[in-house]
């Protein structure tokens, strides 16, 4: 019976509810953002706000600083550098001994409003110089050996920028502190040695204010920037060791930090939120007076590590840009989406293969006859075609310069004449008559490459069986390890591995080519080469220095150094909402022109 | 006991040992931790190399590294674990936790569902051994558990995501499909309930057209852009959960536990406006959680003042009815939401989302923030308890079958007690014994994290962890991922231990 009744009044609270069920419930506001967002996925988090430390030094930092910090100077995608004149000027005072003054433009503000002017140039001198370093100091002996952080016994009155700079290059050539001008908005430097890349020399600043107030436990902006001022003209190294320490780690974070000043901005955006490995936000700076304001008001980059995640984050909409790592599959998944627009490019990596003059395993290449005749059977054209065009299609092209960069100035002019034309195509009859002349038969090759890496796996096994025909036999000495075995003498005759090309700085070709060289692994020396770098070291005019790199490129060519095969395939991909992508083949790649992108008109 | 417990976890500690060095070592001559430094033609490529040759110790030799390492882990034992720097200089330590955090929203939801899931249908295909249900069912569990699970997400990616979305764009149900599925859903119910052929032909006759009748009402009502329950469906929902779940729990006949969930039923259904209309507006997370505990209680009590004699019992059943309904009403709440969530400025008609764990900067109240957590957490949880699903079906299967044939389930029949008491009294609780053993062990490893889902759905747990650090030769997250799978494989092996001695009378540990 109870049952009964108790479903008569389940029913009624039913036909109750029922009736009711005309209105709807009342809610509350949703406390949805309005906003929206251009979403660009990258395949590593920002992790450091620093750039210039050997901890920060990654592509994934130096995207956002791009975008955040206003500087002197930018590369377009041509490449070619060119001066950002809203930002400041810089200017060659004189060349021996070379003098360079950097202005900074009167009204050119943090986001916090505190002026950008000469304490915030001076510091970024003293960290990226090390000059001020406390000399012959051997971090090492204090560092816990667990954490990697200094240990309580660290010296107060030690100064160590960790920015890896060197007393004989670069900005590290300014030994003495620069002088300040212009009502404090300008420095002046003074090199010891004349120092050709001195455009490049002098990277983005922090701003020295937070710096000094935290290092040095201040609270007001100008004290602050005077403090550390005189910190770096009396070099006080007590004040100088605790800014030395805040910068080396200040700046680090994986997510947003309490203290705003940490990320502070001269630039088209500010960092608006951070969420550990999920996303950075970036909003257009609203105090922003310099020449690159941009139109899209707010950029996320999200962090997808995988490529093939990317692709399908771009068509579901939930990026807009994606350049992910490019293999066949991705262009092939692209290929299949709708509504998106595909950029095949090029990156800064190039893949080259060097053949070992001196100190080799077999002693093969000593003779230049023989190395001649290996470039002759190197198959790069069917390296290009059965392992690059996959990827970027028809366009895939050799690179056949060992100095320029493709599409920089200059490029064009020395393939031309530097004889790289002769390798173009597979010559065995060229190659056996080469090896007769030098009176050898099958020369053995023993080739180093990476063995986890199957494109190089690929790449030897096409070289190993062209070689095969003209007699050349190819060992493989393929090795995980190979990093570590480059430049071992003895150790193998011939090596495949791709170089970064950073920047278009003359002096970079320097270490790899010159004798002795950090980056020589081939232990090639050739007199008139390092006449020609030596040269190239002391030439300020621009068309001079391209004609040098031009006889450099012709003199290692004609030495039979090796072979440049290709730059390495990148693929962008964008959302047809978005206008103006286009990458560029130096960092920070698609992000060069960020201030150009916009959103397309509906269609 | 305490002495089994002892001895087992001073084991442990040198199988962890043990396993630690040998992991150490192997991850350490895994590769060149300088290799990108060599590659770089940086001016100031010696310094780097310095420099990070610093901060992990590379100068000495991974043998005595490993020692270096231990050192840090050793202060766990004073409150203050060290796990290192990775390569970039990033303490460890942060990175665990907030891998730990991400592993363990992703993980907890798709286990607890797959083992739901997963033991209803084991006792059910063993209930209904070769019939075509039970075909079905271990033809799927056996694709699914042969399926790789970085196949399985692109597929899931493609249909449940970018399909979905576009077929949200103008939902609407085409005839052929509609039949399709209406018949698909006949079938299935058909082979469950099984019985006589003509009781069969009802069965498929009734679920087809009642399906079929469901999916067209939500098409026309335009249902799928403005999804909601209403009072009607909780209505119905609840009373279906007041009578099912008493059925199964103790049957239909016992009057004073149907009483008490057919008034907890009446006071969720009693609750719906009141909630919806004055509580739901101002609903934070620690509220959420405060009613979701209170609605157990109160369901819990009114089984027990109207449970009779077994006022347990009924107190259980009323409970879970609770439960079921509060779920129901709290899922109303979200769906108020879901048309301003579907056309955010930050959506934009496309929720189902590919990867990540929240829409950056999307903003939005409690509703809309559960909202983003499911759109965002679907695919991975799907992904994941398509996996487990596939195993705990097999095993819970086949130790349902073994008990169902043991002598005492015959005697139990024989005394002429109902299928319902027989099953659920005498066979499930048995049969649980060993399952109890395998979801423990499950736990374990998948707090681990569950790489592949991870890495494909950008989720940057445990699993992301270990996998970039193996990436750039980076021994100290790696071994921090070591550290706690391994810890927790130990641990919860011992709780498997224990926990069989506790259900097994014939076990006993010493």
């Amino acid at each position: 019976m109870r049952i009964r009744r108790i479903g008569a009044a389940v029913a009624a609270v039913g036909v109750v509810a029922l009736v009711m069920s005309g209105c709807a419930a009342p809610t509350a506001e949703s406390g949805l953002d309005k906003g929206t967002s251009v979403n660009v996925a990258w395949n590593q988090p920002f992790y450091s706000y620093n750039g210039m430390t050997s901890f920060g030094n990654a592509t994934a930092n130096a995207n956002i600083i791009y975008m955040t910090m206003d500087w002197f100077n930018l590369y377009d995608n041509e490449p070619k550098l060119v001066k950002n004149t809203e930002f400041g000027s810089y200017e060659k005072v004189s060349e021996d001994p070379l003098t360079v003054k950097y202005t900074i433009k009167d009204g050119v503000k943090w986001s916090d409003g505190t002026a950008v002017d000469a304490a915030d140039m001076l510091l970024n001198w003293a960290a990226n110089s090390r000059s001020l370093d406390t000399p012959d100091f051997d971090p090492a002996e204090f560092t816990d050996p667990d954490t990697g952080e200094f240990t309580d016994a660290f010296p107060k009155d030690i100064v160590f920028f960790d920015s890896g700079a060197t007393p004989d290059s670069g900005l590290g050539l300014v030994h003495d502190v620069p002088k300040i001008g212009d009502d404090g908005r300008s420095i002046t430097m003074v090199y010891e040695t004349p120092y050709v890349d001195w455009e490049l020399a002098f990277p983005s600043a922090l701003p020295a204010h937070v710096v000094g107030k935290n290092a040095l436990d201040l609270t007001d902006n100008k004290k602050a920037k005077d403090a550390v001022i005189k910190a770096i003209q009396d070099k006080d190294d007590k004040s100088l060791a605790s800014l030395s320490s805040f910068w080396n780690s200040g700046f680090n974070f994986t997510e947003l930090p309490k203290d705003p000043d940490l990320y502070l901005s001269t630039g088209p955006y500010t960092i608006s939120s951070f969420k550990a490995d999920q996303f950075i936000t970036l909003k257009a700076n609203p105090d922003y007076t310099g020449a690159h304001k941009p139109t899209i008001e707010e950029v996320t980059i999200r962090f997808i590590g995988d490529p093939l995640a990317a692709v399908q984050a771009l068509q579901n909409g939930d990026v807009d840009v994606i350049s992910p790592q490019a293999t066949a599959d991705i262009t092939t998944a692209l290929d299949g989406v709708k509504n998106v627009t595909v950029i095949k490019g090029a990156e800064g990596t190039y893949e080259h293969i060097d053949l070992q003059i001196d100190k080799s395993k077999n002693g093969t290449f000593s003779d230049p006859k023989v190395r001649e005749a290996f470039m002759k059977v190197i198959p790069r054209q069917e390296i290009i075609d059965k392992l690059i065009k996959p990827i970027v299609g028809e366009d895939a092209t050799l690179r056949d310069s060992q100095i320029f960069v493709p599409g920089a100035e200059g490029y064009d002019d020395s393939v031309k004449a530097n004889g790289s034309a002769a390798y173009a195509e597979v010559d065995v009859e060229g190659a056996k008559a080469l090896l007769a002349e030098a009176g050898v038969t099958s020369p053995k090759v023993c080739f180093l490459y990476s063995s986890t890496n199957p494109r190089r796996v690929n790449e030897f096994q096409l070289i190993q069986t062209s070689a095969a025909l003209a007699g050349f036999v190819v060992e493989d000495c393929g090795n995980e390890n190979w990093g570590g075995l480059l430049g071992t003498p003895g150790a193998y005759d011939a090596s495949l591995f791709g170089w970064q090309s950073t920047s278009l700085g003359v002096t970079s070709s320097g270490p790899t080519f010159e004798t002795g060289g950090i980056n020589n692994m081939t232990f090639f020396s050739n007199a008139e080469a390092d006449k020609v770098i030596k040269k190239l070291n002391g030439e300020f005019d621009p068309e001079k220095q391209i004609e040098l790199q031009k006889q450099l490129d012709k003199l290692i060519w004609d030495s039979y150094y090796g072979v440049t095969v290709f730059q390495f395939p990148g693929v962008t991909a964008y959302n047809n909402k978005i206008d103006g992508v286009d990458p560029s083949i130096l960092s920070p790649t698609i992000f060069w022109n960020i201030w150009d992108w916009k959103v397309a008109a509906k269609k | 006991m305490a002495s089994f417990v002892t001895r087992r976890l001073i084991a442990a500690v040198f199988v962890l040992l043990a396993a630690t060095f040998l992991m150490y070592i192997l991850v350490s001559m895994s590769g060149d931790p300088l290799k990108e430094l060599r590659e770089s033609s940086a001016p100031n490529k010696l310094e780097l190399m310095e420099a990070r040759t610093r901060l992990l110790n590379l100068d000495v030799p991974p043998f005595f590294r490993y020692f270096i390492w231990l050192g840090g882990i050793a202060q766990c034992f004073v409150g203050q674990c060290d796990f290192g720097v990775n390569v970039q200089g990033l303490p460890v330590n942060v990175l665990l936790q907030q891998a730990m955090g991400s592993t363990l929203q992703l993980v907890v939801s798709a286990q607890l569902i797959a083992i739901v899931v997963g033991l209803a249908v084991g006792i059910t295909t063993a209930l209904r051994q070769y019939s075509g249900y039970d075909y079905s069912i271990t033809f799927a569990s056996f694709l699914f558990f042969s399926l790789p699970i970085f196949w399985v997400a692109v597929l899931l990616k493609q249909y449940i995501a970018i399909g979905f979305n576009d077929w949200l764009a103008e939902p609407s149900i085409g005839i052929a499909v509609l039949i399709g599925i209406s018949i698909v859903s006949g079938l299935l119910w058909m082979s469950v309930l099984g019985g006589t052929g003509r009781k069969r032909l009802t069965t498929l006759a009734v679920a087809t057209v009642s399906t079929g009748a469901l999916l067209a009402y939500l098409n026309l009502t335009g249902w799928f852009s403005t999804p909601s329950i209403g009072i009607v469906g909780v209505v119905l929902t609840a009373v279906a959960a007041a009578l099912g779940v008493t059925a199964i729990s103790v049957g239909l006949k016992n009057r004073n536990a149907l009483r008490g969930s057919l008034v907890t039923a009446a006071v969720g259904i009693a609750l719906y406006y009141p909630m919806t209309w004055y509580v739901f507006r101002f609903m934070t997370l620690p509220l959420f959680l405060g009613l979701a505990v209170l609605s157990v209680v109160v369901g819990g009590a009114i089984g027990y003042f109207l449970g009779g004699r077994d006022r347990w019992q009924s107190a259980r059943t009323s409970a879970i009815v609770s439960v079921i309904i509060s779920a129901v009403i709290a899922l109303e709440g979200h769906l108020f939401y879901w048309s301003d969530y579907f056309n955010s400025t930050r959506i934009n008609g496309r929720p189902i989302a590919t990867f990540g764990s929240a829409t950056p900067n999307l903003g939005g109240n409690f509703w809309v923030q559960g909202i983003d957590t499911f759109t965002h957490l679907l695919l991975p949880t799907i992904a994941i308890i398509l996996i487990s699903f596939a195993g705990l079906t097999r095993y819970t299967r086949s130790s349902m079958l073994e008990v169902m044939n043991q002598d005492y389930i015959r005697t139990a029949r024989s005394k002429g007690l109902t299928q319902r008491t027989v099953v659920v009294r005498h066979a499930l609780r048995n049969a649980l014994i060993p399952i109890a053993t395998i979801i423990a062990l499950d736990i374990g490893a998948l707090i681990g994290g569950a790489v592949i889902t991870e890495f494909v759905f950008g989720w940057s747990g445990m699993g992301q962890l270990f996998q970039k650090g193996l990436q750039n030769v980076d021994p100290n997250p790696v071994m921090a991922f070591f550290v706690v799978t391994g810890l927790l494989t130990v641990i919860f092996n011992l709780v498997a231990d224990l926990l069989y001695a506790s259900l097994d009378p014939r076990i006993r540990v010493s």
